[in-house]
């Protein structure tokens, strides 16, 4: 097919201006589409990135004793009792900490004894009871999880040497310490240099804050600090809400000699966790979106203006012979060149841009699928904007050459 | 002349009503997207205590593991908070105007007048310089002194939302409350004060709220117990078997300002750091290069990374899209000025000077220009709404700075007024030019 591509490349360069606009729109279009769907992407990953945690069904409650009548023990096993026994609840535990709150435990273990000499390998503790596991939705994968018998008094300065039975690990934390063999029943040593065993391995799921490296879970059997630890509840399907209500109102009455903080669900500490991702996420998205729809619109409005400006030459070209489809055929092929010059400028504008992104923010280098799905996607989008304008050209009648206006 | 010029415009508008709808809600998009970034930038880039930038520092030393840094993602930074030891060592120095050594914690509140239900309140455990050094406003009484806080004696000062739980709003000072079952006597009572970023710990995040009441630190050592908030680094495990074990240890856990009003004093202040360092060094702590701090609010605050990463990238593509609405605009100005040529020619030909017709067309774009900005602050208000609503999950755990911060307000107004006189120009001069210029007898020719 002959593109006429000559003349058409003629017409513009005597009216540059508005050609070079649309190219310069297409282009900061591109630059722009490109990085920020590329960035959105990785942040829609990190909010949806699987946490491996019973997520919808978890709550934590906070609970804080406050005065010398208050007694650890026997208060968490009371409430514990109490939240076991409700219906609707799959298991509950105490726990220092609540995953995904952005606030918790981590140490690190070692290989051998001697820890200056030592790999070692950093996890969020988490000290939980035998029912730990199952409330948090571990799965175990090879050993076993922690017996009724096994669960240490907490932690206090007086017993803070004591060594720790056994321990179970994630998957992720059992392959840093054994990369190339069964790391169940293996001896590591606690931050102290005291040993102990891996019991169970337990299927991976997120910390309680995001780390620059991987890091793995260590569970460790005991009760959680006095000094500031929270119930972890995992509900039926469909009775969380109904449940933290519930709890919330008996707990607050049952012992005078504490309160209850606050009642979560996991969920939303969860979605403040990742609120930053989540915000950068959706304006990315609406502003992704908003780009194209003004680009488009541009386009599309500076062709209607084309049109109307040249309705005397199409009159004249349809007079001298050309056909309907010649004349939306001009236009598109006008555009496709514009729009095609846009996306050379606009391609290097959206590499440069992702460099110096990668350079000075620390963000992964541009994924070059996101360029070719740009260019495609803008190209065919300014056909489709002039594509109405050139038909309404086509239907300039001939007999607009003989008028004079 | 300029109401000429404006039904002109009207009559312009009205010859193409789709493209000026175009035109304003591209400007309107535009300026919306830059109005709500700004805003929040504005928000979390803000120094809360600006005035007294140059005199109040933050006080870190690098303690940390021979082997590594603090923060492996800024290795050139200590430890963002101190140890107890270093902190009540540096506390001795009577160098600073002002000093202060503090962490939070949280304890319970009950008492006061009627019934008023046991109440968790967040605390902050501070010698007793905090109040004056960061000009926290009192609506009753005032903070305690350094005897009151080596005593410890047990007084209180409450924040006026707790005083509102407890006292009802009265004058609450002499009156007495439990805090953690402690029995504590109000001394004062605070105003509303909230700084945001909350430079003076920022460990709970930037937009936490500022804290319930107030105690003296040395209740730390009578209390007996780690506190339950905050956030304790330690570089190595070393055995505990007491509190005071715990107090000693290689941790850090406390935020100390001080306050140095002149160039002599913070030298002064650097050298007392640097000897002790060089001090404690000898009996074998420090082992890392030297790197004791003195920092100031707005370095602290750039330090901290407040503003992150995604605030600043969120700008960028902000202002690109306002860049992209700008052309956008100049091509559709500039193809329909063009399109009037016929008309200007006549009006050319009538006597109209290239000034008038430049200032015409000049009109009609401000007049664009500002319909878009009015459109955009009422767009960027629904976006501030749609941010809050987003941000309120954060205010279920205590951080609402970033939802209150996250309004409309006058920065906003005076961003977009900013933006739409840059838009106007941006976008109309050009185009105004261009038809200014045109040959008036080329189209007079070809009526």
């Amino acid at each position: 097919m002959y593109l006429n591509i000559r003349p058409i490349f003629s017409a513009l360069l005597r009216n540059r201006t508005g050609a070079v606009l649309v190219a310069l729109q297409i282009a900061l279009a591109l630059a722009v589409l490109v990085n920020a769907t590329y960035i959105a992407k990785q942040r829609i990953e990190s909010i949806n990135r699987p946490t491996g945690i019973d997520e919808t069904n978890l709550f934590a409650i906070d609970v804080a004793g406050f005065t010398p009548r208050y007694d650890y023990e026997s208060s968490v096993a009371e409430d514990l009792a109490y939240l076991r026994g409700l219906d609707g609840i799959v298991a509950a535990t105490a726990t220092c900490c609540v995953p995904v709150s952005g606030s918790g435990n981590s140490a690190p273990f070692f290989r051998k004894p001697d820890r200056a000499n030592s790999s070692e390998v950093n996890g969020f503790l988490y000290d939980m009871d035998e029912q730990g596991l199952e409330t948090m939705g571990a799965h175990i994968v090879a050993g076993r999880g922690f017996r009724k018998d096994e669960i240490m008094p907490p932690m206090t300065p007086e017993n803070m040497e004591r060594p720790i039975p056994g321990i179970v690990v994630t998957q992720l934390t059992a392959r840093q310490f054994f990369p190339d063999s069964n790391a169940l029943g293996k001896t590591v040593y606690d931050p102290f240099g005291r040993p102990t065993t891996i019991i169970g391995i337990a299927s991976d799921m997120m910390g309680t804050w995001i780390t620059r490296e991987p890091r793995g879970i260590i569970w460790i059997p005991a009760r959680p600090l006095i000094f500031g630890f929270h119930y972890l509840v995992r509900a039926k399907p469909g009775q969380r809400d109904a449940l933290m209500r519930i709890t919330a109102e008996h707990l607050a009455q049952s012992n005078v000699n504490r309160v209850i903080k606050s009642v979560h669900s996991v969920e939303s500490y969860a979605k403040s966790l990742f609120l930053t991702e989540r915000v950068t996420a959706i304006f990315l998205v609406i502003v992704t979106a908003l780009v194209l729809a003004v680009a488009v619109l541009g386009i599309f409005g500076l062709a209607i203006f084309n049109v109307s400006t040249r309705t005397k030459q199409i009159g004249t070209r349809r007079a001298v012979g050309a056909r309907k489809r010649d004349i939306i055929q001009y236009f598109l092929v006008e555009n496709g060149l514009i729009t095609t010059v846009g996306i050379v400028v606009g391609c290097a504008l959206a590499l440069g841009v992702g460099y110096w992104l990668s350079l000075h923010y620390q963000l992964p280098r541009l994924d070059l699928y996101y360029l070719v799905g740009g260019i495609v996607g803008l190209w065919a989008l300014g056909q489709l904007a002039a594509w109405q304008p050139a038909r309404r050209a086509a239907t300039v009648p001939p007999s607009v050459a003989t008028r004079t206006a | 002349m300029l109401a000429y010029n404006m039904r002109l415009a009207v009559k312009s508008f009205n010859r193409t009503p789709g493209l000026t709808a175009l035109m304003v809600g591209a400007i309107a998009l535009g300026i919306a997207a830059c109005v709500v970034t700004m805003t929040v930038y504005h928000a979390m880039s803000g120094n809360p205590i600006w005035w007294k930038n140059d005199r109040l520092y933050a006080v870190t030393l690098d303690n940390w593991d021979p082997n590594r840094p603090s923060d492996p993602a800024h290795p050139q930074l200590p430890p963002s908070q101190v140890t107890y030891r270093d902190a009540m060592h540096i506390a001795e120095s009577n160098i600073p105007l002002r000093h202060v050594v503090m962490h939070r914690d949280s304890g319970v509140l009950t008492g006061g007048v009627g019934q008023t239900q046991p109440q968790s309140v967040s605390t902050r455990l501070t010698t007793a310089d905090f109040f004056a050094m960061f000009d926290v406003p009192f609506l009753y009484g005032g903070g305690w002194n350094a005897a009151a806080d080596r005593g410890p004696d047990p007084v209180i000062v409450l924040s006026k939302q707790e005083n509102e739980r407890f006292f009802g709003g009265q004058n609450s000072v002499g009156s007495t409350l439990r805090w953690n079952d402690r029995e504590f006597r109000v001394i004062g009572v605070l105003d509303d004060w909230a700084p945001h970023p909350k430079f003076y710990d920022l460990t709970g995040g930037p937009f936490a709220s500022s804290e319930d009441v107030y105690i003296p630190f040395h209740w730390t050592e009578v209390l007996q117990r780690p506190p339950k908030e905050g956030s304790h680094n330690c570089w190595r495990m070393e055995p505990a078997n007491s509190f005071q074990d715990y107090l000693n240890a290689d941790c850090v856990w406390l935020q100390m300002w001080v306050e140095l009003p002149d160039a002599r004093s913070r030298e002064r202040m650097q050298a007392y750091l640097d000897n002790y360092w060089a001090e404690q060094r000898k009996t074998g702590r420090f082992q890392r290069p030297r790197n004791n701090r003195l920092t100031n609010v707005s370095q602290w605050l750039a330090d901290e990374e407040v503003v992150t990463t995604d605030d600043n990238l969120l700008i960028g593509v902000a202002f690109a899209f306002l860049l992209l609405c700008l052309i956008n605009t100049v091509g559709l100005l500039l193809a329909k000025y063009l399109n009037g040529a016929p008309l200007t020619g006549i009006r050319r030909a009538l006597g109209a000077s290239r000034r008038q017709i430049f200032a015409q067309h000049l009109v009609e774009t401000a007049m664009l220009a500002g319909a878009g900005a009015v459109l955009g602050l009422a767009l960027a208000a629904l976006g501030l709404w749609g941010l809050r609503a987003l941000y309120a999950v954060q205010a279920e755990f205590g951080a609402s700075g970033l939802q209150q911060l996250a309004r409309f307000d006058i920065a906003s107004v005076v961003i977009a007024i900013s933006l739409a006189v840059i838009a106007a120009l941006a976008a109309g001069l050009y185009p105004a030019w261009r038809v200014g210029r045109l040959p008036p007898a080329v189209y007079l020719k070809s009526q």
